[in-house]
C-alpha cells in the first residue's frame, strides 16, 4: 500500500541535484590506482638505477616475502581500525601466538599446520580477552592494549626464559624450511609452473586478504563492525550487538597478528620472544597509506596490500641505493606523517561535503 | 536607566530554518528577567548568540546602554563584554580548588608565579557574597552539584559581569537547593546585578522574576512584561499561541481493541515513578512533556538501555523483560526513531542504502556471499520511494542529505525492519514547515496501515494534529491523560494546564 | 546533570601516594632484611639510586604528556638521539660539556615542541604523531653515531656521573631536583596551571580563555625537555652512548605514571606518585637480583600491575 507522500500545500520545490560527490568507495578506488601507479613508477626508477633490483631470487623474492608478512600485520591493525580502535599490542600478540607455535613444535611435537592453528587460536584468544576488558571496563582501546602490551611482554619473556635456552624455540617442524624457500615455481600444473619470484608464504596473505575483504564488504559481522566505528551510539540503537563486534574485531586482530608472527618465524627460522617488535610502525603505515581511516567506519583492504608494497619497495630501493637500514626509518616516519596529514585533509573534506543543505 | 543588556530584533538563519526572526530582549540592572519559550521557539539559539557561540544574521546587541553595540565572536568575547553564564552542564576543572576554578579566567600573579593568597582572598569575597561556606582550597571534585552550580555563579560574577545568565539552573535541584539559589539571586538583584533567568518552570518564574520575555517561533511575542501584570493563563497562551491550524487528516480505521504494548506501574533507575500507559495497533499515542520530563528516558528504558526497577511491561499481552535494542527489535518488533538523528539515528559517513538496511542485515544475509548488495539496494529503493526521500542515488552518504530527508532515512530504517511498535521521538525538530506537514501525513499513514505509534513530541500543534490520545508527563511521572479531539485551543489548554498545575507535595 | 564526583572515579591521590610510599618503604625494609643488611651498604645504595635517575626522569616526561591527555611515544628515540648528538659534538668537535648539556636541553625541548605543533596542526592522535617522530628520531640517532659507541667525551661530566654525596649519586639528586622543579611549575606557574586545566576539562579551559592548543604544545615541549635531562644523565653515567640508548625507555616511561596514579585521560598528575612508582619498580628489580630470579619476572610483574591498575582505576571513564 502506498503511503501518502509529498505535500498538498502547493508544490514542493525540487531541491537542486546534489553535487557530484565521491563516496568513500570512489576515493578508495582512486587511491588504489594512485598507489599502484606510484609503485610501478618507483619500480621502474629503482630498476633503472640498479638493474639488480629485478633479480628474481635475491631481491624480488625476499621483497615479496616481506610484503606478504607485513600486509598481514597491516590487516591485524585494520581489523581494529574498522571499529575506530587501536591495537598497540599487535607486535606482542604476534609474539604471543608465535610462542604457542614454538611450544607446539618443541614441546608437544606437533606438525607444522597444527601448531599454526594453535598459535592463531592463542592470538585470537588474547585479542578476545582484550576486547572483553575494553567492553566490560569502558576504558578506551589505546590504554587497554598498551597495558596488555606490558603484560604480554613480561609473560612472553618469562615463558621463553623458563622453557628455552637462548630465548628461542629452535625445533623446526617438517615443512617449515620448505615453506621458507618455496616459490610458486615449485607449484606446477603439468608443464606450467608458477613464477619463481612469488613465495609460497604469499598464499597465507592472499587467504587473509580474501577473508578480511569478504568480511568487510559482504559479511554482516564486518559491516556491523564498520558501523560501530562510524557511530557507536547509533549502532547500539540500531540493534547492532556492539560488544560482540568489538570483541570480535580484537580477536581478529590477535589472530592475524599471530599469523604474521608465524610468517616471520618461518622467514627468520626460529620462534623468539622478539618476534613482532618491529610490527608497530608497519601495522599503521600499510592501512593509512592504503586509505583506511583512523577514525573508523571505513577500511581499505587491498589498499593495505598496496600501502605495504609501496613502503617495502621504497625500503628495498633505497637500501640498494646505499641508504642504511636505520636511515630508512627517517624516510618512513616522514612518509607516515605526510600520509596522516592527507588522511586528515581527506576526513575534513568528507565532513564538509556532509553538511546538510 | 539604560538596560544592562539589550537585544533588538535578532535574526538567525540555519539551512532550512529561521531559528530567530526578530527576537528582542531587554534586561535592566537590579532585576531578574525571565526568558520563556517552548521547545523550538528559539530560546537556545538566543542564548547561544548571547554567549558568543553563534553570530546573528541580523539585529543588534548592546551591553551597558545605547551606543555600546557589541559583536560577540566567541565565548571569551562574550565574557569580556560582561555576560557571565552559568550553563546547564557543569564546566569546572575537577582537580583544581574552588578558588582556582572561580578565578580561572584571570589568575592573579605575583612575581610571575601564581599568587595563591590573592586567589584565595578574591574567591573568598565571592563565596561570602553567595553565602557559600566552603574552604576555597578544597578540591572541586566530589562536591555536591548544587554547590558546583554556585561556584560557577561565583565564577561568572568574578568577571565583573554586567549580566548574569542562568540557563535552566534548577533542572536537577532539590527544593531546598532551589530556595537557596533563589535567595542568592534575590540578594544579587538587590545589589544591582542584572539577571537573565532562562527556565521552563512557570512556578519558579512567578516566584522569582520581575519581568518576562516570551519567545515563540523565533519572535518575542511578549517583551519585558512585568509578571505582576500577567496572569498565568495569559502567559501560557503567549507561549503556546494559536497561530497554527491543525491539519485535517483523512479518517483512519479504528485501532485494535487489545493493547499491543502495556506499561503498568513502571519505575526506572532514571527516576520514573509509576508510569502506566497502553498502546494499540493502528493508534497514535502521544507522549507530551517539557524538556526534562523523562519521555526520551522512558523510551530508552523500554528498549533495555536503562533498568526498569518495578512494574511490568507487556507486549502482545505477555509480560516481557527487554535487555537491549536488538532484543526489542528482533523479538518484540519494537523500534525507536531517536530525537537526535545525527548523533543517534544515522551513520552520516555511510551510504543511505546501508543506513536503511542496517537493521535487516541478518535477514538479507545469505549463507554464502554475505549480505547481498543487490537485495540491500532494492530494499532501500523501496523505502526511498515510499517515503519520498530526495536523493541522487542510495549510494549517497547520509550526511549529504537535507535535515528532512535525513529524518526520513532514520524512519525508513525501522519501516524496512518491519517493526510493529514504533516509538518516534521528536520527528520534526529542525525541519521546515512543508516537510513537517509531509511527515505528519507519513506518520498518520503508518498508523492507518496498522503500526502502533508512540509519538514523543514537544510541538503541541504536531501533537494535536496526530495523536489519538495524549499522555502528559512531568518530572518523570504521568500527570494526566486525555483524548484528543484535534481541536487546538481546547486540547492545548488542557495539556498546558496539566503541565503547569502546581506540583503536589 | 553529572556530578563531578562521577567524572573521575579513581582513588583519591592522597591515598594513592601514601599507599605507594608505604609500599616503597615496606619493600625497601624487606629487601634490606632479606639481604642481611647489605642493601644498606654505601655501594648498594649508590647503585640503587644511580639506576633510578633515568626512570624517574622519563616517567615524568611521560607524565607531562599524559597531563593533557596526550602520549609521547618518542621518549626513547628522542633521548637516544639527544644523547648521541651531545656526545658526538663533545667527542668529535670538542664542544665544552656545559655547552653540550645546554644544547641537549634545548634540542629536547625543541623536538618536543615540534611534536606538539604537529599534533595541533594535524589534529591527529598524539600517539600516531609521536610514533612517526619516534621512527624518524631512531633513524637520526643512527645517522649521528652509526654502529660506534662514544665514550671519550668530557671527563668532567663522566666524573660527575660517578660522584655521590653521602652515598647518594649526584645524578639522582639532579633527577629529584628536576622533579621538584616540575612539581613547583605545575602548582605555581600560570602556564603550569593552565596546562592542567586544559587536561582536566578542555571545555572549561576554553570557556575560561585558555588555549588548549598552546597547552598541548607546552606539554610536549616540557616532555622533550625532561627527556633532554635524561639524555644528559645518561651521558654522565653510562659507559658510553650508542645506537641502543633509549631503546628500552618507552614502556618504562609509562609504568611509573600509570602505577603512580596519573590519569591517562589527563588533568591529574602526581609527581610524588610517579617518583615513588619508579622507585618501586626499581625495588622489584633489586629484589629480582637479590633472589636471583629471572629478569623476565620484573617485566611480568610490572606488566600485570600496570594492566590491573588500568582496569581498576579507570572504570567507566573514557569511552572506547
Amino acid at each position: 500500500m502506498t503511503l501518502l507522500v509529498g505535500s498538498p500545500h502547493g508544490t514542493t520545490p525540487t531541491p537542486p541535484k546534489p553535487p557530484k560527490r565521491r563516496t568513500f568507495g570512489r576515493i578508495a578506488a582512486d587511491q588504489r590506482v594512485g598507489l599502484l601507479a606510484l609503485i610501478a613508477v618507483l619500480v621502474i626508477v629503482f630498476a633503472s638505477l640498479r638493474s639488480a633490483f629485478l633479480d628474481e631470487q635475491f631481491v624480488i623474492f625476499p621483497l615479496l616475502r616481506d610484503i606478504s608478512t607485513l600486509t598481514v600485520v597491516g590487516l591485524a591493525q585494520l581489523a581494529v581500525l574498522s571499529i575506530g580502535h587501536l591495537n598497540i599490542a599487535v607486535g606482542r600478540m604476534a609474539a604471543f601466538g608465535a610462542m604457542f607455535m614454538g611450544i607446539s613444535y618443541e614441546m608437544w611435537h606437533l606438525p607444522l599446520y597444527a601448531g599454526l592453528v594453535i598459535g592463531i587460536a592463542a592470538g585470537a584468544g588474547i585479542g578476545a580477552l582484550t576486547g572483553v576488558i575494553i567492553t566490560s571496563s569502558g576504558v578506551n582501546s589505546f590504554v587497554v592494549t598498551l597495558a596488555m602490551d606490558f603484560a604480554l611482554l613480561g609473560l612472553i619473556s618469562l615463558v621463553y626464559s623458563s622453557f628455552t635456552t637462548a630465548a628461542a624455540f629452535t625445533v623446526k617442524p617438517a615443512g617449515m624450511n620448505e615453506l621458507r624457500q618455496y616459490t610458486l615455481a615449485d607449484v606446477c600444473v603439468g608443464d606450467l609452473c608458477g613464477s619463481g619470484a612469488i613465495p609460497q608464504l604469499a598464499i597465507f596473505t592472499v587467504l587473509a586478504l580474501a577473508v578480511v575483504g569478504y568480511l568487510f564488504s559482504r559479511a554482516r559481522a564486518g559491516r556491523e563492525m564498520l558501523f560501530v566505528g562510524s557511530n557507536p551510539v547509533a549502532a547500539e540503537l540500531s540493534g547492532i550487538p556492539v560488544h560482540r563486534r568489538i570483541i570480535g574485531a580484537h580477536a581478529l586482530s590477535g589472530g592475524l597478528a599471530a599469523l604474521a608472527g608465524f610468517m616471520l618465524a618461518v622467514t627468520s627460522g626460529s620462534f623468539t620472544a622478539g618476534i613482532g617488535s618491529e610490527f608497530m610502525l608497519p601495522s599503521f603505515l600499510g592501512p593509512v597509506l592504503g586509505g583506511t581511516l583512523l577514525t573508523g567506519g571505513a577500511v581499505a583492504v587491498i589498499g593495505t596490500l598496496l600501502g605495504t608494497s609501496l613502503t617495502q619497495v621504497i625500503r628495498q630501493g633505497l637500501t640498494m641505493l646505499g641508504a642504511s637500514v636505520e636511515s630508512l626509518s627517517i624516510s618512513l616516519g616522514a612518509i607516515l606523517l605526510v600520509a596522516l596529514s592527507f588522511d586528515r585533509i581527506r576526513h575534513v573534506i568528507t565532513l564538509r561535503k556532509a553538511v546538510p543543505r | 536607566m539604560s538596560p544592562a543588556l539589550s537585544a533588538e530584533k535578532l535574526v538567525k538563519l540555519f539551512p532550512g530554518v529561521r531559528a530567530l526572526d526578530g527576537a528582542s530582549l531587554r534586561v535592566e540592572p537590579g532585576s531578574v528577567h525571565a526568558l520563556l519559550g517552548e521547545n523550538g521557539a528559539g530560546k537556545s539559539t538566543l542564548i547561544k548568540i548571547l554567549t558568543g557561540v553563534h553570530r546573528p544574521d541580523g539585529g543588534r546587541l548592546e551591553i551597558g546602554g545605547d551606543a555600546n553595540e557589541v559583536h560577540l565572536d566567541s565565548p571569551q568575547a562574550a565574557a569580556r563584554a560582561g555576560i557571565g553564564v552559568v550553563h546547564q552542564e557543569r564546566n569546572l576543572v575537577p582537580e583544581f580548588s574552588v578558588a582556582e576554578n572561580i578565578m580561572l579566567q584571570r589568575l592573579p600573579t605575583k612575581g610571575g608565579l601564581l599568587d595563591r593568597a590573592a586567589v584565595r582572598a578574591e574567591a573568598r569575597r565571592y563565596l561570602e557574597l553567595l553565602e557559600l561556606d566552603l574552604d576555597p582550597d578544597r578540591r572541586v571534585r566530589g562536591l555536591p552539584v548544587s554547590q558546583l552550580q554556585l561556584i560557577e555563579v561565583a565564577k561568572a560574577l568574578s568577571m565583573d559581569s554586567k549580566v548574569l545568565l542562568l540557563d535552566e539552573p534548577t533542572t536537577a535541584s532539590t527544593p531546598s537547593e532551589v530556595d537557596r539559589l533563589f535567595g542568592i539571586i534575590r540578594k544579587l538583584r538587590d545589589g544591582g546585578t542584572a539577571i537573565l533567568f532562562v527556565s521552563h518552570k512557570l512556578e519558579e518564574v512567578y516566584d522569582l522574576c520581575d519581568t518576562v520575555t516570551v519567545l515563540r517561533d523565533g519572535v518575542s511575542v511578549l517583551e519585558s512584561v512585568p509578571l505582576a501584570e500577567l496572569a498565568r493563563p495569559q502567559l501560557i497562551e503567549a507561549m503556546v499561541g494559536r497561530a497554527h491550524t491543525v491539519t485535517e487528516l483523512p479518517e483512519r480505521p479504528p485501532s485494535d481493541a487489545n493493547p499491543t504494548l502495556e506499561l503498568a506501574g513502571v519505575s526506572t533507575s532514571d527516576g520514573h515513578r509509576d508510569v502506566s500507559l497502553s498502546l494499540h495497533r493502528g493508534e497514535i499515542l502521544g507522549l507530551y512533556g517539557l524538556v526534562g520530563s523523562g519521555r526520551t528516558e522512558l523510551a530508552k528504558a523500554l528498549l533495555g538501555l536503562s533498568p526498569i526497577t518495578s512494574g511490568s511491561v507487556r507486549v502482545g499481552g505477555k509480560q516481557v523483560k527487554i535487555h537491549n535494542v536488538r532484543e526489542a527489535l528482533k523479538k518484540y518488533r519494537i523500534g525507536y526513531v531517536p530525537e537526535d538523528r545525527k548523533e543517534e539515528g544515522l551513520f552520516l559517513e555511510q551510504p543511505v542504502s546501508r543506513n536503511i538496511a542496517v537493521a535487516m542485515w541478518d535477514k538479507l544475509s545469505r549463507r554464502v556471499g554475505g549480505v547481498s548488495a543487490k537485495a540491500e539496494r532494492q530494499l532501500a529503493d523501496e523505502y526511498v520511494e515510499r517515503l519520498g526521500i530526495r536523493l541522487a542515488s542510495t549510494g549517497q552518504l547520509a550526511g549529504e542529505l537535507s535535515g528532512g530527508n535525513q529524518q526520513k532515512v532514520s524512519l525508513a530504517k525501522w519501516l524496512a525492519a518491519k517493526t510493529e511498535i514504533l516509538i518516534i521521538d521528536e520527528p520534526t525538530v529542525g525541519i521546515d514547515v512543508r516537510t513537517k506537514a509531509a511527515f505528519h501525513e507519513l506518520i498518520w499513514g503508518l498508523a492507518a496501515d496498522g503500526l502502533a505509534v508512540l509519538l514523543i513530541t514537544s510541538d503541541l500543534v504536531e501533537m494535536v494534529t496526530l495523536a489519538d490520545r495524549i499522555i502528559v508527563m512531568r518530572d518523570f511521572h504521568v500527570c494526566g491523560e486525555l483524548v484528543n479531539d484535534h481541536v487546538y485551543d481546547s486540547t492545548s489548554r488542557e495539556v498546558m494546564e496539566l503541565i503547569h498545575a502546581d506540583a503536589p507535595e | 546533570m553529572t556530578s563531578l564526583s562521577t567524572l573521575a572515579p579513581r582513588a583519591v591521590f592522597r591515598s594513592t601516594e601514601s599507599t605507594l610510599a608505604i609500599l616503597a618503604a615496606a619493600g625497601f625494609a624487606a629487601l634490606a632484611i632479606a639481604s642481611d643488611g647489605s642493601l644498606l651498604s654505601g655501594s648498594s645504595l649508590e647503585t640503587l639510586f644511580t639506576y633510578l635517575a633515568v626512570p624517574v626522569l622519563i616517567g615524568l616526561a611521560q607524565m607531562v604528556a599524559l597531563a593533557v591527555g596526550q602520549m609521547n611515544l618518542s621518549v626513547g628515540a628522542l633521548g637516544g638521539f639527544v644523547a648521541v648528538a651531545a656526545g658526538s659534538v663533545m667527542a668529535h668537535q670538542g664542544v665544552p660539556a656545559w655547552l653540550a648539556v645546554l644544547g641537549a636541553l634545548v634540542l629536547g625541548a625543541a623536538v618536543g615542541a615540534i611534536n606538539g605543533l604537529v599534533v595541533v596542526l594535524t589534529q591527529i592522535n598524539g600517539f600516531i604523531v609521536t610514533l612517526a617522530t619516534m621512527t624518524i628520531l631512531t633513524g637520526l640517532q643512527y645517522e649521528v653515531v652509526g654502529t660506534a659507541t662514544l665514550s671519550d667525551y668530557s671527563p668532567g661530566l663522566r666524573e660527575l656521573g660517578r660522584t655521590s654525596v653521602f652515598h647518594i649519586p649526584v645524578i639522582f639528586l639532579v633527577a629529584i631536583a628536576v622533579a621538584v622543579a616540575l612539581a613547583v611549575y605545575l602548582r605555581r606557574a600560570i602556564w603550569g596551571r593552565r596546562l592542567l586545566a586544559s587536561g582536566g576539562n578542555p571545555l572549561a579551559a576554553r570557556l575560561s580563555g585558555i588555549s588548549n592548543n598552546r597547552a598541548i604544545i607546552l606539554a610536549h615541549c616540557l616532555s622533550g625537555l625532561l627527556i633532554g635531562v635524561a639524555a644528559v644523565v645518561t651521558l654522565a653515567s653510562a659507559p658510553g652512548v650508542n645506537q641502543s640508548i633509549g631503546g628500552d625507555w618507552l614502556l618504562a616511561s609509562f609504568a611509573a605514571p600509570i602505577i603512580g596514579g596519573v590519569a591517562l585521560s589527563g588533568g591529574a598528575v602526581s609527581v610524588t606518585g610517579t617518583v615513588l612508582a619508579a622507585l618501586i619498580v626499581r625495588l622489584v628489580d633489586v629484589a629480582r637480583a637479590q633472589f636471583s630470579l629471572d629478569p623476565s619476572w620484573v617485566n611480568f610483574v610490572v606488566g600485570a600491575v600496570v594492566l590491573g591498575t588500568v582496569v581498576i582505576t579507570h572504570r567507566r571513564g573514557a569511552s572506547a
